[in-house]
């Protein structure tokens, strides 16, 4: 899903879900203004959001020391090279927990972007090697359609969930998102502001990690949660001028998780699956780009919330199908006869 | 400011959990911070934790890099031993 939201609204709290109780009650009280029933929603999402953030970290440890030990073991396997347990336990352990540290908590915006493409992969090529072969191709083609609805019809669960965020100013979950650029966040009345450093950054002069969006998930279980969620948000972001600071804006897209990972199972299975070789893997490659620059112009557009799936995976799906089966033999069938065109 | 101060400080020790590549992100993320910019008030604290964090780097690269070789080299001769903590295993005839 792509969004993009006026840049007045913006103004985001630092993990106020992901705070002790103490600190974020108080808040939804001092906002909302009406203790009682304000209250009562707010703890049952606070619950929610909790387990929520329990899942995501459960799921991020999952991938990045369980699937990366078994696809070094695969890599080491391949290339016929002996690994002693010593380094590998060392270099898992590095590559986690600097991993989880940068993911959850705070990074280098590069090492963060960086991250997150690695275990979106991982995670495709579990999806690539354990489903069976026509299921990945149905759950690519039902889930851009859920996409579009989801994100689309007024009704819509991410529809829902992305203006919910929005009207309540409630960040977002750094694992979930893919940010391209640093926003450096002044919050309101929360808490007191650096006016040390000279707020003039360009998009990405400073590798402040302080991305906080708002919240975009949907509470559902297992790890669609990850694909469920496909937004790319566009944000301008304006820093209020809480006494003397100068405003900044920053924009940047913001991309969902999910779509990566659904993005990188059809060029996966393009290379694995294909008769084509090459030739398809690139077709599809192409194709999701061409889908993605095209998403990202009606984002501009339109600047609200769009899903990023659909186009990309059409495009992708209607070019592996007619690579596969029409392109190829074709070529082969020049190529045989020695007929160049 | 301050918090970027208290990154860096907080980089340094959780090095020290086996963590030379925690390290290495704190030297490359504030190599410009401590060292190309002008100077301001913590600056020289922020060098020495740079400072630190790099020569505990250069050591971790030295320990692995002997450890890694003494291993490839050594591997076949150390039968049982080599085996057993041994990953993956090479197939075929060197």
């Amino acid at each position: 899903m792509i969004s993009s939201d006026s840049e007045e609204e913006l103004y985001t709290e630092r993990t106020a879900l992901m705070s002790a109780s103490s600190s974020t009650m108080p808040s939804y009280q001092e906002r909302d203004g009406m203790p009682g029933a304000a209250n009562v929603r707010t703890n049952r999402s606070f619950h929610v959001f909790q387990f929520i953030h329990g899942w995501l970290i459960l799921s991020s440890l999952l991938l990045l020391f369980l699937f990366t030990y078994i696809y070094l073991g695969e890599v080491f396997k391949t290339y016929n090279v002996a690994m002693d347990y010593p380094t590998l336990i060392l270099i898992i352990w590095n590559f986690g927990a600097v991993g989880m540290v940068c993911i959850h908590w705070k990074g280098p915006l590069q090492l963060q972007q960086a991250y997150l493409i690695m275990i979106s992969a991982l995670m495709a090529l579990v999806f690539i090697k354990y489903l069976p072969e026509w299921s990945a191709w149905v759950i690519l083609g039902a889930i851009s359609i859920y996409d579009l609805i989801a994100v689309l019809c007024p009704k819509g669960p991410l529809r829902m969930l992305v203006e919910t965020a929005q009207e309540r100013n409630e960040p977002i979950f750094p694992a979930l998102i893919y940010s391209s650029t640093m926003v450096w966040l002044v919050t309101m009345a929360k808490r007191s502001v650096d006016t040390e450093e000279p707020l003039n950054y360009t998009c990405n002069a400073d590798n402040y990690p302080d991305v906080e969006i708002e919240a975009n998930h949907h509470p559902t279980e297992g790890l669609e949660n990850v694909a469920d969620l496909p937004p790319t948000q566009i944000q301008g972001v304006r820093q209020s001028a809480a006494g003397g600071e100068e405003l900044e804006e920053e924009k940047g897209v913001k991309l969902g998780l999910g779509d990566f990972i659904f993005y990188s199972v059809l060029v996966g299975k393009a290379a694995a699956g294909a008769s084509g070789d090459w030739n398809t893997t690139l077709a599809c490659f192409i194709a999701i780009l061409i889908g993605l620059c095209l998403t990202l112009l009606l984002l501009a557009v339109f600047k609200k919330a769009l899903p990023a799936l659909p186009i990309s995976i059409t495009f992708g799906l209607v070019f592996y199908f007619s690579t596969d089966n029409l392109v190829r033999p074709f070529m082969d069938t020049l190529a045989f006869h020695q007929f160049y065109i | 400011m301050e918090r970027r101060f208290v990154l860096c400080s907080g980089c340094s020790p959780g090095g020290f959990a086996l963590l030379p590549f925690l390290w290495l992100v704190n030297v490359v993320w504030f190599f410009q911070e401590a060292f190309l910019k002008p100077p301001f008030t913590e600056q020289l604290q922020i060098r020495k934790y740079v400072r630190w964090s790099a020569v505990g780097l250069l050591l971790w690269i030295a320990a692995l890099t002997t450890w890694i070789t003494v291993y490839q080299t050594f591997r076949p001769e150390w039968g049982a031993v080599g085996d057993y903590i041994s990953f993956t295993i090479p197939l075929g005839i060197p």
